[in-house]
């Protein structure tokens, strides 16, 4: 994975973070911010995957917007601008056409989103924010992340053994495969079982099942997460007053309506701005903070 | 100070008559290196797992055992928990969750501590024992002596006063042995904690110990300093006196009237310094006629198996695993390719069992590649091999049926399976072990009972991974006269191992794998008089005079004459 500044957070923070961008994204509908939070998602997952997001996005999520913007008007009739009728005698609107761009524009503004998401949140961030939540499960996730490549290892020891004594999955007929293939199995399970009792030894051994177990993380809550924690509580704020003040929001049927601009919508916007590219806005300037310190040496 | 006061202590398995400790009386002192030895089955780790009684097995126990002078059994789960370290045989099993951070802090966590401690103790334990640089990896990515070093951070992360290992040295390779032993060593001596286990490798484990306690069959025998032990086993001609380490072995064959007034040697260089004194001036200055036995010996035998100019990487742009291996295994040999680890010796294995072809060269079988091969022609009356870990063969819930279903798809009648059964539990000694199920069994009887199964398939060539892996001595030497047996009946054995004393006994040619190839191949004398560092215990201390003295048994017979 390519370093990342928003990545090197605590997962509090980044956890918070996709919390709200992704709830923002699906709640407004307003163009101008559909706008900001796909531009902040496809920047973003650029900088995360680099070449294999910029591939994703023309080649999977564009077509998707198309077909998605194009299949509303033909089967939504609502909207009060009639552009012409369709050969069924149904109206084609103007206003169904808006909502399914904007429709098809929030499903794969989210899916961006939710692409970043999963290389920001890695498998040790999410057990940590759910050991938060319920330590039992976290252990349990620990665990299970130990278990799986053993037991995948243990079962290509098993079936190569099995192998060379001609009972391998990939030799007889088909009965005699599946046969084969279920004596590894069972191989695996009575393996599996006498190791967990020895691991569950291990276990006892070192104090497992003792009251008030804490859960420890490596994440450490720095005085710079403090600080971008309340930042965009801050620009929150100043969204969620925005929503209230109905500024985000637009009605598409019968008529397309959005509030008349303001002074405060624009402090809104560039509120919403800031939110959406905050990951990018750290990667640039860690960058260029790094090129100014090579520079200086 | 006294940690441990063990009174008149018994323990047997439900169910069973026969004691598995028996009267055992023992003090261990705060700060000693005590190491128990014993057979399989002798009762070893019976009696570690009573010192720690959240881990003991149900059973009848009497006697006392007092942990600084309160009974043990009055003792807390938490106390337990954090001052007596226990740390197991098997690596992989030790260990619980998947990042080796995670697994660091899971003692403390479960002790309660607070993030801030818990961090504390985890980065001292980690530069302690050198784990820095892969602290932030997953578990499954490290070796198994680095996942040994972690069972063994994690617990001492609790800042046990008192350490007992359960030979977790078995499953390694002699390096990652010989790193873990240090570390133990260095545990016991810079922060003075005590330590308590049970190892088969005497040889790195003598030196370090205060105490060496003998167990046979549930009885504590001796209880000494090595040293002192060393003698006590040899007047009563014990059996385990042969696991002793090769110098005093040597030293008390020799100097059988003045033994028990001096102190015996324990290491190569103990030895060295005896020799040298004693046969100052009778050595003869050997080393020259050694060459002339090459491997020359066998050559009007038919080849077995075959490497011709072999290549193999398991990735297209990867490394190269296996660089230009030739070789030829005669018919009827017994064959051992040593070597460190990582040099690709298994992966030679999985080319001879045509689990992996080659990209350039060939792997021959009595003239066919056995990777195109049909697997019925390949494994049946042609081709055995036995994997490193038995238990991936056992199927059934008895030695007995397991044997009988390698038998379920050939057309012999009921008798016929019968007397292949039963000359085949006879030849491997099974026949008190066939009711029992296999996972009961110790190390060396899975490995019995494993190497049967693949004997029943009437393999002509038989290829072994690592297989005295985790034997104690006695069941090395049996293994080793097994194979013996096999390879007089006429097949052909191809070892790979670490095992250099094994090699050196029972081998007929070694080679030394390295960097994916061959650098030397010679018969077995031959070969390990020609390394100079490679080579057994016995030819370290005794090569500057007798160059191809090998093993144990010839130096001694080269002493005697020299005399």
């Amino acid at each position: 994975m390519r370093r990342n500044a928003f990545t090197t957070f605590h997962p509090i923070v980044n956890f918070v973070y996709f919390t709200f961008v992704l709830v923002f994204s699906m709640a407004f509908m307003h163009p101008l911010f559909q706008a900001i939070s796909l531009a902040g998602a496809i920047g973003y997952s650029i900088l995360l995957n680099g070449r294999k997001a910029v591939k994703f996005n023309l080649l999977y999520m564009l077509p998707l917007l198309l077909v998605m913007a194009a299949f509303n008007p033909i089967f939504n009739h609502a909207g009060v601008t009639i552009l012409f009728y369709l050969p069924n005698g149904n109206p084609f609107t103007r206003e169904s056409i808006l909502y399914g761009i904007a429709a098809a524009c929030m499903y794969v503004t989210v899916i961006v989103w939710f692409s970043c998401f999963n290389k920001v949140i890695t498998s040790d961030k999410l057990m940590y924010l759910f050991g938060k939540i319920m330590p039992a499960i976290s252990l349990i996730l620990a665990m299970t992340l130990r278990f799986v490549p053993r037991y995948r290892h243990q079962l290509s020891v098993i079936s190569q053994a099995q192998r060379s004594i001609g009972r391998d999955l990939s030799q007889g007929n088909l009965i005699e495969r599946a046969r084969n293939g279920l004596r590894i199995l069972s191989i695996l399970t009575t393996w599996a079982m006498e190791n967990a009792i020895e691991t569950a030894d291990s276990m006892k051994a070192r104090g497992y099942g003792l009251p008030k177990r804490t859960s420890f993380s490596i994440y450490r809550f720095e005085r710079r997460d403090q600080l971008t924690l309340s930042i965009m509580i801050g620009l929150v704020a100043i969204v969620l007053t925005g929503a209230a003040l109905e500024e985000n929001t637009i009605r598409y049927f019968p008529s397309v309506v959005m509030k008349e601009y303001s002074l405060f919508s624009f402090v809104v916007y560039g509120a919403y701005f800031i939110f959406c590219t905050l990951p990018v806005m750290f990667q640039i300037v860690e960058e260029v903070k790094w090129k100014y310190i090579v520079s200086k040496i | 100070m006294e940690v441990y006061r063990i009174e008149d202590l018994s323990f047997s398995f439900p169910g069973q008559q026969k004691k598995a400790l028996s009267q055992i009386d023992l003090t261990v002192s705060s700060g000693e290196f005590i190491t128990i030895i014993g057979k399989s089955g002798c009762g070893k780790s019976t009696l570690l797992k009573q010192l720690k009684p959240i881990l003991a097995p149900h059973g009848v126990s009497s006697g006392t055992i007092h942990y600084k002078e309160a009974p043990l059994s009055e003792i807390d789960h938490r106390t337990q928990a954090s001052e007596i370290g226990f740390v197991l045989q098997n690596p992989d099993n030790g260990i619980v969750t998947d990042k080796v951070w995670h697994e660091l802090a899971f003692g403390l966590e479960s002790l309660g501590l607070d993030g801030q401690t818990i961090r504390l103790r985890v980065a001292e334990m980690a530069s302690f024992f050198g784990i820095q640089t892969w602290f932030h990896k997953p578990v499954s990515e490290l070796s198994g002596g680095q996942k040994q070093l972690l069972n063994l951070a994690s617990v001492m992360a609790m800042h046990p006063s008192l350490l007992i290992l359960d030979e977790p040295t078995s499953q390694l390779d002699p390096i990652a042995a010989m790193e873990f032993l240090e570390t133990v060593s260095k545990i016991n001596r810079e922060l003075g904690v005590t330590v308590i286990m049970t190892e088969h490798r005497l040889e790195e484990v003598l030196p370090l110990t205060d105490r060496l306690i003998v167990l046979d069959d549930g009885c504590l025998i001796a209880d000494d300093a090595p040293r002192n032990v060393g003698k006590k086993l040899h007047a009563m001609g014990h059996p385990m006196y042969l696991s002793m380490p090769a110098p005093m072995q040597i030293y008390t064959a020799i100097e059988t009237e003045t033994m028990m007034h001096t102190p015996l040697p324990l290491t190569v260089k103990e030895g060295r310094q005896w020799l040298q004194g004693k046969f100052r001036y009778s050595a003869e200055t050997s080393g020259l006629h050694d060459q002339k036995d090459g491997p020359a010996v066998k050559l009007q035998q038919p080849v077995a198996a075959e490497f011709k100019d072999v290549w193999f990487k398991y990735e297209k742009n990867g490394p190269d695993i296996i660089k230009d291996l030739s070789f030829k295994v005669q018919k009827g040999q017994f064959y051992c390719l040593v070597g460190g680890n990582g040099t690709g010796k298994s992966t030679a294995l999985s080319l001879l069992s045509g689990i992996v072809r080659p990209y350039r060269g060939k792997v021959l079988l009595e003239g066919k590649q056995p990777a195109s091969m049909k697997v019925r022609d390949l494994f049946h009356n042609f081709l055995g091999v036995l994997p490193q870990n038995p238990q991936s063969l056992f199927v059934k819930k008895t030695v007995e049926l397991d044997l009988y279903e390698m038998l379920s798809d050939s057309e012999e009648t009921m008798e016929q399976k019968k007397v292949r059964m039963d000359a085949v539990s006879a030849f491997a000694e099974l026949e008190p072990l066939l009711s029992m199920h296999p996972y009961d069994l110790s190390g060396g009887e899975q490995q019995r009972a494993a190497l049967a199964k693949v004997l029943l398939l009437e393999p002509t060539i038989l290829i072994l991974d690592e297989p005295t892996k985790g034997l104690d001595s006695f069941f090395k030497e049996k293994l080793g006269l097994f194979l013996k047996k096999l390879n007089a009946e006429g097949v052909t054995i191809i070892m790979v191992s670490h095992d250099i004393e094994f090699c050196a006994k029972y081998g007929e040619e070694c080679s030394m794998f390295f960097d994916g190839g061959i650098v030397s191949t010679n018969t077995a004398t031959a070969f390990f008089a020609g390394n100079n560092f490679y080579t057994t215990s016995a030819n370290r201390m005794a090569r500057h005079l007798w160059r191809d003295a090998v093993t144990v048994e010839s130096v001694i017979e080269r002493c005697q004459t020299s005399l």
